[in-house]
């Protein structure tokens, strides 16, 4: 811990030097640093900032070269971007192959702003590393299970939070036209008052929707009629209408958001979801490497989605998303970019010649697509809620989370469809957590406060977040509502928001205040080729996903001793007791029972719904021939509870005193057993 | 021997002269059909190497026209072959709409093979010689592919036929940790995975049925009878206890597809996220690397059917304007094919989700069918005789049917009856009692070549009514100071839409684009309500609301069977050059004079 200190003083040292400084400094500094940490984790990086994609990747094989017993580095794939995305394994090779261990996967930085992620699955890294001499829990997780880090999913997303401009892309760099219009990537951001921030504009608009919010003059909120208010703003991102289509931004650079993209209620043709379910290099990898580890027992994500700050409701639903309204705002004001052109079908522009011809449907011949008759199955769909013989495991996860990490409200978070952590509870039925890995810190005045800027939801108030109402699957991406025409002034109203949630604008803004983090552009007029003068001002795109980079090491260590709790939990499969009866004529009874030592069940209700949780295997080492009677050879159940449950076998067997037997457990999330039975 | 000799090479002499004979030196006259350049067979069924081969001589018969290339590699390393037709000298692929045709996704349902290994060669040897098949080949592109599932059907040519629908990725059906361990084998070494029965008099479950002797039928409750069944054919491989539990295959290569896609536990036989087997991977990248391809036909087996999807109630029926597209081809389509029925998925089968056309639908916006091909009526296929299989007493009804069948017209090769065998587990038994593996889902082989002809003229029909844009009349007329009015009339003659509305909602195919190449100012640009009367009653326009005027998006696409009128005002005189670029439907230009 020493020099976890000195190198978090030493990175303040270092802020004040100029850069071409800084690089030769620091280079001294690992091999300082290099040689004062040969004792333990031999990880040179600093806590106190975050890391491109360079400086992540020599961190990762930093741990893995001077921890050879510990730590190996591996790729489970390459992006688009040539960058690797790396996997760190972490286990003290003994007895048990690892690849037969409970195994709990930490992946990060799906979402490319979200930084904090990625550090934070480093320093967990580095705690297990530097404990394994000193801290016996550490030494007990890594002799007996695995950590699987994955600390950036998404390496050419996060590659773009450390150049000069800042947009908060969260998108890989598959290519996609976002507008649909057959040219790619044509209009990206402008920084309009080059700050090296891309925030939004308002405009000055008799037509706009929104207004300045009242309560606090630096926030905008939609003007609620009911109340007499009249829209005098319309607010657009910042930048320019670089392919004069009338739209703003539509199509930046930067392709699928790959926590988007995989098959728990995947978001259909949305925004940045991708051409299909799991077309992402990065999400293929992943999910090949899923399938390919079925040891992994458990997976905690860092990213833009929560189930441990406020837990899932009794009826199995997560908490609503907290959305910035002024982001909704400005991302409204280009949702109807991919809807341009159309013509109304049937309607003026599509009467034709032909039209009234013997082409109508009523004249086709035939009634359209006969029905068979025969009768339908059910129609059968999959789960959407946690079952609620899994919630309690959710429950306890997120009281400890909330003991170590402190955190009590949310930051900004969207609606989780197509998100990772999802499909591995919905779809391999695995305990599956997701936390943005930090919270807001709020003064203690600001309680009970409602939500502004749209109808009040639970779980999008100003307090501790508490659990809210299950997603509703039409919010998140930008409404694709009828309607058309371009969205510049006076060529008529904005079309609303996507998001059904209420913006958490105030709230986020207190937090920004009280730690006085620099968050917030404040307004400022320019020149707009196209509006005249308008403001530009905002929110800055990194602070939204991520807290300062002073905060990684404390988190780093509260996340770090969580994860460490995880591995406690896994199901713990053991021979509890054998007894042999000598019936006599060479006939022998054994019993055995098969007790589950650890918390969890050797599957949730969702891996055995799912199947895809193997059974767990009792098999007992004989000829089939010489069973007469109870058990087979071969037995399997579907899942045991923890806490000792136990599961009893019983066997009727020919065999000769002396004989020795063996009983064989295996269990595909709990580990092996193996009983060695001496008949006399 | 040398005379031996000399008369192999005279011999080798003559056959080389009359291979290069031309037809008109033969002094006599024939009055037969023209002579076909390739001489393939349809009343066969060919494996996939045979196949392979048939496309690869008709490519080399016809380089100018056909491509034979490999979409990629199956899970035991087979290519996956497709053909390209096109004809060079009326334009690159890529400006014309294509036709996909694939066919055998599930191993076992073969016929469809032949039927697109028939398509490439039918449009080949007529072309030049039937009108219609020459515009098809000129105006169209065509993708077929007879095979993409080719280790399904190898395993169903090589072997008894038995769980062929899969292809061979290794799946543990019996989750005993061990992959494919136990299948049935054929342990009288004839090809046929038969049916076992031990003799027992007096003691069985079963008896010779008395209205046919092939079948066993069970006794009555409370009688007895001479026969009990032991399964199939095969022994315990792997000593767990149980026979032929763990085969190849294991799932549906059509539930992998990235449309409605579900968990294993939703939809059995999907694997565990879509595109994962190879073969769908490849075809996708195919289809994705093809935006021109603007129909898709997928051929199955078996029941007499045109589907289109969607495959699951869930995903909602088609939009108006897409379903009256569908209905005009698949209503017809029922006449070009006596007993097939034009059906929805989900309503007419059953509920199918991430199955091949709802993706080819819905992700990648083309008009996609799957026909089912062959129906049991067509054995006996007369009214009369339809009519008589009602009879019970009939020789000709219910199962009957098929020994009739066999019997009179396939000469009993179709049945293998019971013979004796000495099982190493069961003793003596008999096995047999088994219909061989082309019977049933597919045609008698005889058959075949009109079911090939049919289908590929139901194909060539939805061919043939993929969009195709025109550029119609021109008007002219000056209406100020140095300011004119311009219509131009654009029509797509064919029933399919140049973007289907699915496409539209989904935005998955690139809007069409109209420019306007010309040095005027645009005033404005407006779809006008109807040319004929504009100038008489009060004219209706709908004005085009976008920043760009020389380059208009219609991102739905033009309809089937319409004319529409842009009108554009502009300010200025010369020529103009006007495109209609259209992904699926084309690309048409013309040049307006404006003064």
């Amino acid at each position: 811990m020493a020099t976890l200190t000195y190198k978090k003083e030493a990175i303040v040292i270092f802020r004040n030097i100029p850069m071409y400084r800084r690089k030769l400094i620091f280079s001294t500094l690992l091999v300082l640093t290099g040689l004062f940490c040969q004792m333990n984790a031999g990880f040179t990086q600093t806590a106190g900032t975050y890391l491109n994609y360079d400086e992540l990747t020599k961190a990762v094989k930093a741990f893995a070269d001077s921890n050879k017993d510990f730590a190996k580095v591996e790729s489970i794939g390459k992006t688009a971007g040539g960058r690797e995305i790396w996997v760190l394994t972490l286990a003290k090779a003994g007895q048990m192959p690892v690849a037969e261990r409970p195994g709990l996967l930490i992946a990060a930085n799906f979402e490319g702003d979200h930084l904090i992620g990625s550090s934070l699955s480093i320093e967990i890294a580095r705690y297990l590393i530097a404990g394994y001499a000193t801290d016996e829990a550490v030494k007990a997780s890594l002799d007996n299970h695995v950590f699987y880090i994955m600390p950036r999913l998404n390496p050419d997303g996060a590659e773009t939070m450390f150049t000069a401009l800042k947009t908060g892309r969260k998108t890989n760099s598959s290519a996609l036209d976002a507008d649909n219009d057959g040219r790619l990537d044509e209009d990206g951001p402008d920084d309009l008052n080059n700050d090296g921030q891309i925030t939004v504009m308002r405009v000055k608009d008799a037509n706009g929707l929104y207004r300045i919010d009242a309560d606090e003059p630096m926030l905008m909120k939609k003007a609620d009629p009911a109340k007499g208010e009249r829209g005098e703003y319309s607010i657009y991102p910042e930048g320019l209408d670089n392919d004069k289509d009338g739209f703003i931004n539509e199509d930046p650079a930067g392709g699928t958001d790959i926590n988007r993209n995989f098959m728990h209620a995947y978001p259909y043709f949305k925004e940045n979801a991708g051409r299909y379910m799991v077309s992402e290099i990065e999400t293929r990898s992943l999910v090949e490497w899923m399938l390919a580890h079925k040891n992994v027992a458990m997976v905690m994500t860092f990213g833009e989605s929560d189930n441990l700050i406020v837990p899932p409701t009794s009826r199995g639903a997560l908490s609503t998303d907290r959305p910035l309204d002024l982001i909704q705002f400005a991302q409204a004001a280009i949702s109807e970019a991919s809807r341009v052109g159309m013509v109304s079908e049937g309607g003026r522009g599509g009467r034709g010649r032909f039209n009234m011809g013997d082409f109508t449907r009523g004249m086709s011949g035939p009634a359209a697509a006969e029905t068979s008759g025969r009768s339908q199955r059910p129609a059968q769909t999959a789960a959407t809620t946690i079952n609620t013989s899994d919630l309690e495991y959710f429950n306890k996860a997120s009281e400890k989370y909330k003991e170590l990490t402190g955190i009590k409200t949310q930051p900004v978070l969207r609606n989780p469809e197509g998100a990772f952590f999802q499909y591995t509870y919905y779809q391999l039925g695995l305990p599956s957590f997701a936390t943005p890995g930090w919270g807001l810190v709020l003064p203690a005045d600001t309680t009970r406060r409602g939500a502004r800027g749209g109808a009040q939801r639970p779980g999008a108030t100003d307090t501790p977040t508490t659990g809210g109402g299950a997603f509703t699957m039409g919010g998140g991406g930008g409404g694709r509502s009828a309607g058309g025409g371009a969205a510049m002034p006076g060529a008529g109203a904005q079309q609303d928001a996507g998001s059904q949630a209420a913006g958490i604008d105030a709230s986020y803004y207190k937090y920004l205040t009280a730690a006085k983090i620099n968050g917030f552009v404040k307004w400022q007029t320019v020149k707009h080729p196209e509006f005249g003068d308008v403001e530009v001002g905002g929110f800055t795109p990194t602070e939204i996903s991520n807290p300062p980079a002073e905060k990684i090491a404390e988190l780093g260590v509260s996340h770090a001793k969580f994860a460490l709790y995880l591995s406690t939990l896994y199901a713990e499969i053991k021979v509890a007791k054998t007894e042999v009866i000598n019936e006599g004529g060479g006939l022998f009874r054994i019993k055995a029972e098969v007790s589950n030592e650890g918390f969890l069940p050797t599957a949730l209700r969702q891996g055995v719904q799912a199947r895809s949780v193997k059974p767990t295997m009792v098999q007992l080492g004989v000829k089939p021939e010489q069973i007469i009677g109870g058990n087979s050879k071969t037995n399997f159940f579907q899942a045991l509870d923890g806490s000792g449950k136990r599961q009893k076998f019983e066997w009727l067997i020919k065999g000769k005193t002396g004989d020795q037997i063996d009983l064989k457990v295996v269990s595909q999330k709990s580990g092996t057993d193996l009983a060695k039975i001496t008949l006399k | 021997m040398k005379t031996k000799r000399f008369l192999s090479v005279g011999l080798c002499l003559v056959v080389v002269m009359l291979a290069f004979q031309p037809v008109n030196v033969i002094a006599q006259k024939y009055f037969s059909d023209p002579q076909f350049k390739v001489k393939l067979d349809f009343n066969r069924w060919h494996d996939v190497n045979e196949l392979y081969a048939d496309m690869s001589r008709l490519e080399k018969a016809f380089p100018k026209f056909l491509k034979l290339q490999s979409m990629g590699k199956s899970y035991e390393g087979r290519d996956i072959m497709i053909m390209t037709i096109n004809n060079p000298e009326t334009g690159p692929e890529m400006s014309k709409a294509g036709m996909y045709v694939d066919a055998n996704i599930h191993g076992n349902e073969i016929q469809g093979g032949e039927v697109c290994l028939y398509t490439i060669w039918y449009l080949m040897e007529n072309y030049g010689r039937i009108e219609d098949v020459t515009r098809l080949v000129n105006e169209r592109v065509f993708y077929i592919a007879p095979c993409v599932n080719p280790d399904g059907r190898q395993w169903f040519m090589e072997t008894d036929g038995g769980n062929a629908r899969a292809g061979h990725l290794p799946v543990d059906d019996d989750n005993d940790g061990l992959i494919d361990e136990d299948g049935p084998d054929d342990m009288n070494g004839n090809g046929i995975i038969e049916q076992i029965r031990k003799y027992v008099p007096g003691q069985g479950n079963y008896r010779i049925s008395a209205t046919d002797k092939r079948n066993l039928e069970p006794v009555a409750f409370g009688e007895k009878g001479d026969y009990i069944l032991l399964g199939e054919e095969g022994i315990d491989n792997d000593s767990d206890g149980r026979v032929n539990e763990d085969d190849k295959g294991g799932y549906d290569p059509n539930r992998n597809w990235a449309i409605d896609w579900q968990p294993n536990y939703v939809q059995g036989g999907a694997m565990d996220f879509p595109f994962q087997l190879p073969e769908a991977k490849a075809e996708n990248e195919f289809l994705m690397a093809h935006p021109n391809i603007a129909g898709v036909q997928a051929y199955h087996n078996s029941g007499g059917m045109i589907l289109r999807g969607p495959g699951a109630e869930s995903l909602g029926e088609y939009s108006g304007s897409d379903v009256r597209a569908y209905d005009e081809i698949g209503n017809n389509g029922q006449r070009i094919l006596p007993f097939y029925k034009y059906m929805v998925i989900w309503s007419g089968l059953y509920t199918v989700h991430g199955g091949f056309i709802d993706w080819t639908n819905d992700g990648l916006g083309i008009m996609s069918f799957s026909n089912e091909l062959w129906n049991s009526s067509q054995y006996f296929s007369s009214p009369d005789l339809l009519k008589e299989r009602e009879d019970p007493n009939s020789p000709i009804s219910g199962r009957k049917s098929g020994s009739f069948f066999d019997d009179k017209l396939e000469f009993g090769d179709q049945y293998v009856d019971w013979k004796e065998f000495d099982h190493p587990v069961y003793g003596k038994v008999e096995m047999g009692g088994e219909w061989k593996k082309f019977v049933g889902r597919i045609p008698p082989r005889f058959m075949n070549e009109e079911l090939c002809h049919r289908n590929m003229a139901f194909t060539l029909y939805q061919a043939d009514e993929m969009p195709k844009m025109e550029i119609g009349e021109t008007t002219v007329k000056k209406i100020g100071d140095n300011v004119y009015r311009v219509w131009i009339d654009f029509t797509n003659k064919k029933v399919a839409p140049t973007i289907t509305a699915k496409a539209a909602t989904n935005n998955v195919v690139r809007p069409d684009l109209i420019t306007f190449d010309g040095k005027q100012d645009i005033i404005s640009a407006s779809w006008i309500s109807n040319k004929e009367s504009f100038d008489y009653l009060n004219p209706i326009t709908e004005l085009i609301d976008q920043k760009q005027m020389k380059r208009l998006m219609i991102r739905n696409g033009h309809p089937g069977k319409t004319t529409r009128t842009l009108q554009y005002l502009v300010k200025g005189n010369g020529n103009i050059i006007i495109t209609y670029d259209s992904v699926k439907g084309g690309k048409v230009t013309k040049t307006i004079s404006v003064n």
